[in-house]
């Protein structure tokens, strides 16, 4: 579980101050999704960066599961990320000179697993996605939607308890934004995740349990949605 | 493995980058290589030089001071006579007593020594009227007739009789350099003249082509006090006037030089490394030519060398910071990160040395096949010689001081050490860079790399 109490993310533009997440309090339920929408610049993407470790806070506290990321050192930080913190990004940032599989098998690095054991989990994953017969295969040798589902593959391959992805479709059609969010809610659905999902498509963003706008840097959260028809929950 | 892989596929990417980082380490490298193999080989071919001259394995070298002139009937010039011939024995330095040679040997840091009488026979028949004298000069090295491992005679090569033993210390046997039996139809079993005394040929030498005049005719030490002492020059037997040091090693040279000093007050003691300083001429050129140009010029290609992978690798670096930035996002540990870029740096400074050392071995062939022979001129003080004759007779002072000029083939070699060198130069040219791309991975925050490119 996130909980989020005054945080508050200056930077420091020459002499400015630039206020992109101002005394945010928020509270994501473990197996959560959180949907978050806001123009260009405002704060989206700040708040994720916070949520995953990736930046610390200037005011406030950021704690998963009681662990408060402001005050963790580099080192475990870096491990909480490791182990517990997926991240698919909007344009795949996949690893260009590694093929599918091995960049889904560097998300085990870190973890230490072993030679084999890395091989087993990375087909797996790969075969979650629908992508074990281009486990080979380069990204430039993929379409934008096949990187994607890499990217998410990678993210979720180490088993992680929370997923942050941020704009996942931002670069894809429609067809192809629709299997991906198609196949992250499946994921969510059925690993329990808390993801947090940053995204301009309002029809992406309703099929969130919840959904919150950022919008200068202030995050309003709106009442959970009913259920669509046929959406698990 | 996913090290390995990942370096491995990096690399290729990038490989046009990559080769030409190699290539600028492999450049600097066969630069040293070549320099150093070069230097060896003018250093080589300078001691080849000297020790033609001054003997195989002799690191010190030690000459009486000035022999002064005789007494007797040598001591006041001949008459000039038309027609007239007289024969003088010339002593090249004076001389030092055999029991104070004899203390030079057990020296610490002295491994072995042997000790010379040099002298020459000059004769001289005045012609008539405003003819010059017509002067034949005989050069005679009073040797020890021991197994020769130094000396004179331990670079010579026995081409017909045989060499002395000892039970020729006291007999009138002589052994003649190939050039002076040849000039002189002298074969063993023929005789020499040495201040009117006949000595029979025994074995004919040839001495090593590079380096000076030979001497003429070796004659056992005792033979030749006799002679000199004969001659009014006042030498008791077995007493040498120059003695051939071997140290025990290289690092006992300046100590064992600064005994001989103590011990004979007087003398002149001159090592292998000032004698390199008496080497002139092309050789001489080229030695200087490769110290000083051709290493700056290699440290300063190798500056450029290391200049240039560093900031193509910070380059590198600097464009695959979403990468490092992805990486970090998803748990890589820094240190992790740096090693894979170290890793790829390691592996372009080990393919640059591997072809820094095939180009320094090119390099070095090169200029074995194609430089071309370099005249050394080499300055000897024999004290002695035909121009000493002439200027003593016009009344003028002694000067004893003789050049010869050798033609040296440069062999450049490349020892075991240089490669290591540049081994070490490529993989340090290589880590260097990597280092430097390593800093700025280390001051990379994975939301501000991720930020740059988003």
């Amino acid at each position: 579980m996130y909980k989020l109490t005054g945080v508050t993310k200056l930077y420091h533009k020459g002499r400015r101050v630039v206020p992109a997440v101002r005394d945010l309090n928020l509270t994501i339920e473990d197996g959560g999704w959180l949907a978050v929408q806001g123009r260009t610049g405002s704060g989206k993407s700040t708040l994720l960066n916070l949520l995953g470790g990736l930046d610390r806070a200037t005011e406030g506290s950021i704690k998963l599961d009681g662990t408060d990321l402001g005050t963790l050192r580099e080192e475990p930080l870096t491990r909480l990320r490791a182990g517990s913190v997926g991240f698919v990004f909007q344009t795949f940032n996949l690893v260009a000179t590694l093929s599918a599989a091995e960049n889904v098998e560097a998300a085990l690095i870190p973890l230490g697993v072993g030679h084999s054991a890395r091989r087993e989990r990375v087909a797996a994953a790969l075969e979650q996605v629908g992508l074990a017969d281009r486990a080979a295969h380069l990204p430039s040798e993929l379409s934008g939607g096949q990187q994607q589902r890499v990217a998410i593959a990678r993210a979720l391959v180490k088993e992680p308890k929370v997923l942050l992805a941020d704009e996942p479709t931002g670069n894809l059609d429609e067809d192809t934004r629709n299997d991906i969010i198609a196949l992250l809610e499946r994921l969510w659905s059925d690993r329990g995740l808390t993801l947090v999902l940053i995204t301009h498509d309002t029809a992406v963003a309703r099929r969130a349990q919840r959904t919150g706008v950022m919008n200068k840097g202030r995050l309003t959260v709106g009442q959970t949605p009913a259920p669509p028809p046929g959406r698990p929950r | 493995m996913f090290f390995l892989t990942y370096l491995q596929r990096e690399l290729r990417r990038r490989a046009r980058q990559a080769v030409f980082i190699a290539l600028g380490l492999a450049l600097g490298v066969g630069l040293v290589v070549t320099v150093s193999a070069a230097s060896a080989g003018v250093n080589k071919a300078q001691s080849k030089v000297l020790s033609t001259l001054y003997g195989v394995g002799t690191d010190v070298t030690v000459t009486g001071g000035n022999p002064g002139r005789p007494t007797g009937a040598q001591a006041t010039p001949p008459p000039v006579v038309p027609g007239k011939s007289f024969s003088n024995i010339l002593l090249s330095y004076a001389a030092v007593s055999a029991s104070k040679a004899a203390q030079v040997a057990h020296l610490s840091g002295v491994s072995a020594a042997a000790g010379v009488l040099s002298f020459s026979d000059v004769s001289m028949t005045f012609g008539s009227g405003s003819n010059p004298p017509v002067v034949n000069s005989l050069t005679i090295d009073g040797v020890g007739t021991g197994r020769p491992s130094l000396g004179p005679l331990s670079g010579a090569t026995l081409i017909s009789g045989h060499a002395f033993t000892t039970a020729d210390s006291d007999a009138a046997v002589a052994v003649v350099d190939s050039g002076y039996a040849a000039s002189h139809s002298l074969k063993a079993g023929s005789a020499v003249s040495i201040d009117n005394v006949k000595y029979t040929v025994i074995g004919i030498v040839r001495q090593p082509q590079q380096g000076g005049t030979p001497t003429d005719v070796y004659i056992p030490l005792a033979r030749a006090a006799e002679a000199v002492a004969a001659a009014g020059w006042g030498a008791q037997a077995n007493d040498v006037n120059t003695i051939y040091v071997s140290a025990a090693s290289a690092a006992d040279v300046s100590a064992v030089s600064r005994e001989i000093s103590a011990l004979l007050p007087g003398t002149t003691v001159t090592t292998a490394s000032s004698l390199a300083s008496e080497v002139t001429g092309s050789l001489s050129t080229a030695s200087k030519l490769i110290n000083d140009l051709g290493r700056w010029l290699s440290v300063l290609v190798l500056i450029a060398a290391f200049a240039l992978a560093a900031l193509l690798t910070m380059a590198a670096v600097a464009r695959r910071a979403r990468e490092f930035g992805t990486l970090k996002a998803i748990g890589w540990r820094s240190r992790r990160i740096i090693a894979q870029v170290l890793g790829e740096s390691l592996a372009l400074g080990v393919a640059g040395a591997a072809a820094g050392v095939g180009l320094g071995f090119a390099g070095a062939a090169i200029i074995a096949a194609f430089a071309p022979a370099l005249p050394a001129t080499v300055t000897q003080n024999d004290g002695s010689g035909v121009a000493q004759v002439q200027q003593a007779s016009a009344g003028s002072s002694l000067s004893g001081t003789t050049s010869h000029v050798v033609s040296v083939v440069l062999h450049p070699s490349v020892t075991i050490g240089v490669i290591v060198l540049a081994v070490v130069l490529a993989v340090a040219g290589g880590l260097l860079a990597g280092v430097l791309g390593s800093w700025r991975i280390s001051q990379l925050r994975p939301a501000d790399a991720l930020a740059r490119v988003a």
